[in-house]
């Protein structure tokens, strides 16, 4: 275990190189970069990605894939928001079931953690690769999103719940505390207990862990469980910022998240890398597109940019993985 | 039974069904006409509306409608067609997924035989679509520039949120708005972004373009769905007031928006008319009516807080 923390910390290194370098280089270009308010805008903005990617890391550990975060971020969201503003309406009594606050979260939450449950469950009772099934969850969950809200945004959802995505706490905007707390869970789950351990063993060579005794099933289950109730913490957020489900939510998150996995140097075959090297990467990619914006970089050219980013992000680190 | 023989069982089966299928509607007159709704993409509630309101209005009519969606995508709008003409359906009204790209898939249904009605978006090509009945999106922007002028009393900074990059309905509606804008050299573009037509994205660009540029004055959006995503951005950082928000489209929160005064002007365009309009001229066409305009252009008018009381979501 002891080499295995040290590579962790290696590890963490590099794309803090590179987030320095590009904080280096874009307040040089702006002088609006490295100013307070941008400062909380950029981590606003990617607070989202961040609980999405916290998942993404933990199953691309075990040497799996999640294509489908984005269509239940937007499932999730519509669900709570359509709980919050419209109940659920009893026919035959001609009345209406009313949810609190908390209670159209919960059920958010409990969705999300529900389609998760079902793409574990396919890929380890049926043996579906990970991308195949999670590719079909990416267009079941975005069908169900469009027959909830038949196609149209859910808006005007109030002033509390516009506070869990707009509002402030101690200084800090609310998104910000709650990526910050799905950090430390995470990371503590991952260095500190045993299903942690298990997820690297799993990652690192599936077989030699099975013979060792752990039950991969449950594991590969729990986390990917556990991504989809961030998926729905994501969707709850976005939703609230917004003050608006959108049908459309999420669309194209999975490769933001993915993105922010491997800059963080999380290998996608598994068993190799940590949150914290992802929570890095989510930092360079939400650093990356607000540069880009505050230059005024003409949006044809942005995404020719964020794609070498990615690649170049990639190849520093399959060089040093090498040099080891 | 070997596998090959189910196979062939499974294709002359349906073939042979269909074949009894199209004998039967010629044979009984009375059976009711079907109509295919080909949308460019479902994930946007404008294209569901001007879709829904198609298939409500053939209803009317006594035809039996079916919504199928392109996806954004010409080649599965195309795939769409293809399926259409094959199971028989008796007129198109269609939504293309693009102006060039889509022709090809209308010139398939001509051949057929099968009357095609564009509904707001247009395809470059003559005499290939029965009729098509358009949003003028072109003039619907200049129309708002002009007042953009007005309302900034010809000076400012301003920045422009564009839609989907790559969309012939983003230039449209870009271009028109600076045909105007341009000429008054007060007026000064420091930013402008594409936010993808959404909302989210819209809110995130605005975020960082405040940062950059902390004294603008108006912000003009490519669609509605944006003008909302811009309008919180700015609610956020306490200039709801001070910055003009410009949209376009008519989506129902905005209407309300600007009742509000929160929104200062939106470009009202008519899906309900567009849809209502391509399945009267799909019924007039049954009918036996043949000469169609070739282009009927919809015009786009200005919704602002003066008249805003004259209208809905998506229309009058």
């Amino acid at each position: 275990m002891k080499t295995l923390n040290n590579t962790i910390s290696v590890e963490k290194l590099r794309p803090l190189i590179a987030l320095f370098l590009l904080c280096v280089v874009l307040s040089l270009l702006s002088d609006k970069f490295l100013t307070v308010n941008n400062a909380w805008n950029v981590m606003r903005q990617i607070s989202v990605n961040i609980c999405i990617s916290v998942g993404m890391t933990l199953i691309v550990l075990t040497s799996g894939i999640d294509l489908s975060v984005g269509s239940v971020l937007a499932l999730c969201g519509a669900v709570t928001a359509g709980l919050l503003k419209n109940g659920i309406p009893i026919e035959a009594t001609n009345t209406y079931v009313g949810f609190t606050l908390l209670g159209a979260i919960l059920a958010g939450l409990v969705v999300g953690g529900l389609l998760g449950f079902f793409n574990g469950w396919v890929i380890t009772k049926f043996k579906v690769p990970p991308f195949v099934a999670t590719l079909a969850m990416l267009t079941i969950a975005r069908g169900l999103t469009m027959l909830f809200t038949k196609g149209f945004p859910i808006s005007g959802l109030g002033k509390e719940f516009a506070f869990i995505g707009t509002g402030w706490f101690w200084g800090m905007p609310i998104p910000v505390w709650i990526s910050l707390i799905v950090i430390i869970i995470a990371f503590w789950l991952t260095t500190r207990t045993k299903i942690g351990r298990y997820i690297y063993a799993i990652g690192g060579n599936e077989k030699a862990a099975k013979l060792s005794g752990i039950n991969i099933k449950k594991v590969k289950i729990t986390v990917y469980v556990i991504a989809g109730v961030l998926a729905a913490v994501g969707g709850i957020m976005v939703t609230s910022r917004l003050d608006s489900a959108q049908p459309n939510a999420g669309m194209s998150f999975e490769l933001d998240s993915i993105a922010a996995v491997v800059i963080g140097g999380t290998s996608l075959s598994g068993g190799r890398g940590a949150i914290l090297g992802t929570v890095l990467g989510a930092i360079i990619i939400g650093v990356l597109n607000n540069g880009l914006v505050l230059l005024n970089v003409s949006p044809f050219w942005q995404q020719v940019v964020k794609g070498f980013v990615i690649l170049l992000a990639v190849i520093i680190d399959k060089a040093n993985s090498k040099a080891e | 039974m070997t596998l090959q023989r189910l196979y062939r069982i499974l294709f002359v089966l349906p073939a042979f069904l269909c074949l009894l299928a199209s004998c039967k509607q010629k044979d009984k007159k009375n059976q009711p006409k079907k109509i295919a709704i080909i949308i460019s993409s479902l994930n946007n509630p404008w294209f569901v509306f001007l879709g829904e309101t198609a298939a409500k209005k053939a209803a009317e009519y006594g035809y039996e409608s079916k919504i199928f969606d392109s996806q954004n995508n010409t080649s599965t709008e195309s795939e769409h067609f293809e399926n259409a003409i094959v199971s028989g359906y008796d007129a198109i009204l269609f939504n293309a997924t693009d102006a060039d790209g889509s022709v090809a898939s209308v010139n398939k249904a001509k051949e057929a035989d099968i009357p095609v009605f564009c509904m707001d978006r247009e395809i470059n090509a003559v005499g290939v679509a029965t009729s098509q009945i358009l949003s003028d999106s072109y003039s619907g922007c200049v129309n708002l520039g002009k007042y953009f002028v007005q309302q900034l009393d010809k000076k400012g900074k301003y920045v422009e949120i564009l839609g989907i990059v790559g969309d012939n309905n983003t230039w449209s509606r870009s271009k028109g708005f600076h045909s105007v804008v341009d000429l008054y050299p007060g007026l000064k573009m420091v930013a402008q972004q594409s936010a993808d037509f959404d909302r989210n994205k819209a809110l995130e660009v605005m975020e960082s373009i405040l940062s950059a540029n902390p004294d603008i004055d108006a912000v003009f959006c490519g669609n509605d769905g944006m003008a909302m995503g811009a309008y919180q951005a700015l609610l956020a950082a306490g200039k709801q007031n001070k910055v003009k928000v410009f949209g376009f489209d008519g989506a129902d929160d905005v209407v309300s928006a600007i009742k509000d005064g929160k929104i200062t002007a939106t470009g009202m365009q008519y899906p309900a008319l567009m849809a209502n309009t391509a399945a009267q001229f799909a019924h007039e066409y049954f009918g036996g009516r043949k000469n169609f305009p070739e282009k009927m252009p919809v015009s786009v008018e200005m919704v602002t807080r003066k008249n805003v009381d004259n209208y809905v979501a998506y229309g009058q």
